[in-house]
């Protein structure tokens, strides 16, 4: 529906996107979604099968973006201990230590996230939303910015615990990876390996110039006309006989975050209904359901479904 | 002294009286329509009026006009307990002309009078369209004019008949405009003079229940139902189906909603969707809550719900036009069907006679599936001898049974209701919907009206693994077996507008003898112009081998109505201050309008920067003016709002961006 925006990011940015987009291949719009994620301040689902390049577009985020790393492999059996952390005592000392789960680190990527407990889960998720955790009664804060990736496997499997509605909300994004276009995939297999790629890249931008883009994408302007069209969204949602239920008012101010991040990666001090549409296909339909039951039943895809119906103001 | 030569700037009292009397002539034929504290608060006014021209000491000075004003106010709150409506409105307007007579000082203040005049001319039109009236007005008209004229006259005075003469000449130059716009001017399919006896009638409009002869006596009213805008392309005139109510139970005679609870609210349901169109309604007032939707809402507006079978009911009945947005999805499936739904698709009445029952049986034994049964009830309507006609023959207890095999000639409620009636014997759940089919595309401004002409009634079936299907048996009907030639008899015979004759007007009762004598004058005047319609409108045309001129020759009389209202547009502008509201949005529109006319409309939810890319892409020739448009609409619209010097820019650009198509 929408033409994918081509336009140079600013000058903090460009290199990032250049140099990311040299190590995953073809991905560029995807890229953009993730970096614009992170500028937004959300969290990132990838929903995809294994091997398409989830854990490399986190650690290449990650180094470009001179941001400490950590990796969480969730499985069945996982404790909320084993993410946040676990207080030991220490006989030198003579008094409990903390000991930081894998959780203390800016970019976090939760793999496989469907496979852990609901308990485990949300130990997680209430991480993502509070960005600080609380063991034995004492607070600590998250470092800053704090970037969640998590992939999940879009088909349920057996043993396995798929995410609820509500705590999809809490992903700012979902996005699908994708195989590699024909040309891509063979450049990638007739390349050098991505591991080695990735050690050579250097961080493109320092932490401070980060959070300043951060602090930036929150001042980009949004006129009256936007706050109709995501209103208008909003209400179309609800008022659709294709979803069992509407979107909150959560999904509106998210498409909205994510809009103004999507702007300022174009280079724009102000959103445009494009942007809205650009970064919709990643914020909406994850928190939507339709009401149809059947796997069988073949809607339009449900981004262009709402696209088609809300008319731009 | 004074009288004989006035002063520079003052009014003579001789202009002053002419203008008391004429508007005195003026208020007499409404006498007897506005209630009498009303003619004797005015004749109280024109009369102190003529008495301080006799001796100046009784001019009221601005301390007196004020308590004036507002007794007037009082006078016509009074009697109405409102200051709308017909007989209120016009009253006030007239309450406050006259009381402007003891305001008449300077030769502007007579002026504005005269141009006021006009208005109150125009305003008997709300109470009575006769011929003799108009000739009565006419001759009013030409009086303000020639007092008018004589307004402007050297100190020298010319005597009377020179101020006749120039607004003689000046009425008479005016009248073939008059003409050519009367002729012209577009036309709905409503009598001219309408407006001012809608409060009186009673709201036309679909029942809440289908029995024969309750869609037929509608079409013939023939008053506008709705009107409708799409987003893109319209749909093609076979799919525009238009779904109101939907009726589950027969009682034998008559098709109703089932009684509020007894059909469980489910929700709406739609297991695929395609084709979806945006679009814009303005509803006339119907008295009833139904909104009307193209075939098949996927969603209600705001303010409505949207029941289990898709008939959208708004908050509350539309007493004034109501404005909605819809989505619709062209093509869709309703998916499983609930028990509920099921049962009430199948009930069948009492009185199912032994040959519907036979009738249904041959179809059933030749046929594999219920899709083939209906394709076969389809076969029967159009290879039997069914007729369509709007003046069937009346039917008695069992109508189903007779209109089938016995008279066969009916409307759309009659194939609709049998129909569905048949479906249901064969185990076919189906129900009826009153809507209406098809609409008329106005020439102008993009907007497609649909009158009650185009009220209809057909049948959805449901049907395994496609859901509620729509079936048009009234489509059915061979083409050759429709009979169209009594709908303009009965169109006439059923015109709402006839002749109003009110015996206790003063005017009236001295004319009657007249006017019968001369009621040939009238039918004429009734035919031509009051009954000047859209038909007769393009029989004229014909006449004059013009019958294309709807397309150029209106064009030609609109730009004329164009002109014309640009001025007056101009003229509103300069007095208000400030700008319309949301000029921006509209300036996009005709940009917007101005590519659509080249064949590059605006597709559905596309935003202002992919359709200035998509444009480029396809035309490069254009590629720089609209991106110059867009780097000034842009932050216009959605950064910084626009200013004075934004929109006269933007302005400028439009003039010149006239896309040709190639």
């Amino acid at each position: 529906m929408h033409l994918f925006k081509t336009s140079p990011a600013p000058t903090a940015l460009a290199p990032v996107l250049a140099a990311a987009d040299q190590v995953i291949l073809g991905k560029g719009h995807e890229i953009r979604l993730a970096v614009c994620c992170l500028l937004a301040g959300g969290h990132l689902l990838i929903e995809d099968l294994p091997g398409v390049g989830k854990t490399t577009l986190a650690r290449l985020l990650a180094r470009l973006l001179g941001l400490q790393f950590s990796r969480i492999q969730f499985t069945s059996d996982m404790l909320p201990a084993d993410i946040i952390g676990v207080s030991i005592y220490e006989r030198s000392a003579e008094a409990f230590r903390f000991h930081p789960g894998p959780i203390f680190a800016q970019v976090v990527l939760a793999d496989e996230i469907n496979r852990a407990t609901p308990k485990a889960q949300s130990a997680l998720l209430e991480a993502m939303e509070e960005h600080q955790v609380t063991v034995e009664g004492v607070t600590r804060p998250l470092p800053s910015p704090f970037f969640v990736i998590a992939t999940q496997n879009p088909h349920h499997q057996v043993g396995t615990f798929p995410l609820p509605e509500s705590q999809l909300d809490r992903f700012l994004m979902r996005i699908r990876l994708g195989y590699p276009a024909a040309a891509q995939e063979k450049e990638l297999l007739a390349g050098e390996d991505r591991r080695a790629l990735l050690e050579k890249v250097v961080p493109a931008v320092t932490p401070q110039a980060l959070a300043a883009l951060q602090a930036e994408a929150t001042r980009v302007r949004l006129s009256a006309p936007i706050v109709d069209y995501c209103h208008a969204i909003l209400a179309f949602s609800r008022g659709s006989a294709r979803f069992v239920y509407g979107l909150s008012p959560r999904a509106g101010l998210g498409l909205l975050r994510a809009a103004r991040a999507w702007a300022l990666l174009a280079g724009r001090d102000y959103v445009l209904p494009e942007d809205v549409q650009a970064v919709l296909p990643a914020c909406l339909p994850h928190r939507l359901s339709d009401s149809a039951d059947t796997a069988t039943d073949v809607h339009e895809d449900m981004a262009d479904y709402i696209l088609a119906g809300v008319p731009v103001p | 002294m004074a009288e004989r030569s006035p002063p520079q700037g003052r009014l003579d009292p001789t202009r002053i009286a002419a203008a008391t009397l004429l508007v005195g002539a003026a208020y007499l034929p409404l006498m007897g329509r506005l209630s009498p504290q009303i003619s004797i608060f005015v004749g109280a006014v024109l009369l102190l009026r003529l008495a301080a021209l006799r001796w100046p000491a009784l001019t009221p000075g601005r301390w007196l006009l004020l308590p004036l004003t507002l007794a007037g106010l009082g006078v016509v709150f009074d009697a109405y307990f409102d200051f709308r409506g017909r007989d209120a409105g016009t009253s006030l307007f007239v309450v406050m002309l006259t009381l402007k007579t003891l305001e008449l000082r300077a030769p502007r203040d007579l002026r504005l009078l005269c141009v006021l005049f006009g208005f109150l001319l125009v305003s008997h039109f709300l109470f009575d369209q006769s011929a003799w009236l108009a000739m009565y007005l006419g001759a009013l008209l030409l009086a303000d004019l020639a007092l008018m004229a004589d307004l402007t006259a050297r100190p020298d005075r010319r005597p009377l008949y020179a101020a006749l003469n120039l607004a003689g000449t000046l009425t008479l130059q005016a009248l073939p405009l008059a003409i050519v716009l009367f002729l012209l001017f577009p036309r709905l399919s409503a009598p001219l003079w309408d407006l001012g006896n809608r409060a009186q009638r009673n709201v036309t409009g679909m029942g809440d229940t289908m029995e024969p002869g309750s869609v037929s006596e509608l079409v013939v009213s023939g008053d506008p139902a709705f009107r409708a805008r799409f987003d893109g392309a319209a749909p093609p005139q076979d799919q525009l189906y238009w779904r109101g109510l939907v009726l589950w139970d027969y009682d034998g005679r008559r098709w109703s909603r089932p009684p509020p609870g007894t059909l469980p609210e489910a929700r709406p349901r739609l297991t695929q969707t395609a084709g979806l169109i945006g679009y814009e309604l303005v509803l006339e007032p119907s008295g009833k809550r139904w909104v009307y939707a193209l075939d098949l809402p996927v969603g209600p507006p705001a303010d409505a719900t949207l029941d289990g079978d898709f008939q959208i009911a708004a908050a509350t009945p539309l007493t004034r036009s109501l404005r909605v947005r819809l989505v619709s999805a062209t093509r869709y499936n309703t998916g499983p069907l609930d028990l509920d739904q099921e049962a009430a698709g199948l009930q069948l009445p009492p009185n199912v006679t032994q040959r519907m029952r036979a009738l249904v049986t041959g179809w059933q034994a030749g046929a594999g599936s219920p899709r083939q049964v209906v394709d076969q009830a389809l076969a029967h309507i159009s290879s039997a001898d069914f007729y369509y006609t709007l003046l069937p023959p009346a039917l008695g207890d069992n109508p189903t049974d007779e209109f089938l095999f016995e008279t066969r000639r009916g409307f759309c409620e009659h194939y609709a209701g049998a129909f569905a009636v048949l479906m249901r014997i064969a185990g076919i759940p189906a129900r009826i919907v009153l809507g209406y089919q098809g609409a008329e595309l106005s020439p102008w401004g993009g907007w497609y009206l649909v009158t009650q002409a185009e009220a209809h009634a057909w049948v959805e079936v449901w049907l395994q693994g496609e859901g509620w299907v729509r079936v048009d048996p009234t489509a059915a009907i061979a083409p050759q077996r429709i009979d169209r030639g009594d709908l303009f008899s009965r169109l006439s015979a059923g015109n709402p507008f006839r002749l109003q004759i009110d015996e206790s007007g003063l005017l009236f009762r001295a004319v009657h003898g007249l006017r019968r004598l001369a009621a040939g004058t009238q039918v004429v005047w009734q035919d031509w112009v009051l009954d000047f319609s859209l038909a007769r409108q393009e029989h004229i045309l014909a006449a004059f081998g013009l019958a294309h001129l709807r397309q150029y020759g209106l064009a030609l009389a609109l730009a004329l109505v164009v002109a014309a209202t640009l001025v007056l547009g101009l003229l509103a502008a300069a007095m208000l201050t400030g700008e319309p509201r949301e000029p921006l949005v509209d300036i996009y529109r005709r940009f917007c309008a101005r590519l659509t006319r080249i064949g590059l409309p605006p597709g559905p939810g596309e935003g202002p920067q992919d359709y200035a890319r998509r444009v480029a892409a396809a035309r490069p020739d254009l590629a720089e003016a609209v991106a110059g448009f867009m780097a000034d609409y842009l932050p216009a619209r959605y950064r910084d709002g626009a200013g004075q010097a934004q929109l006269r820019g933007l302005r400028a650009r439009l003039r010149r961006f006239r896309p040709r198509g190639r």
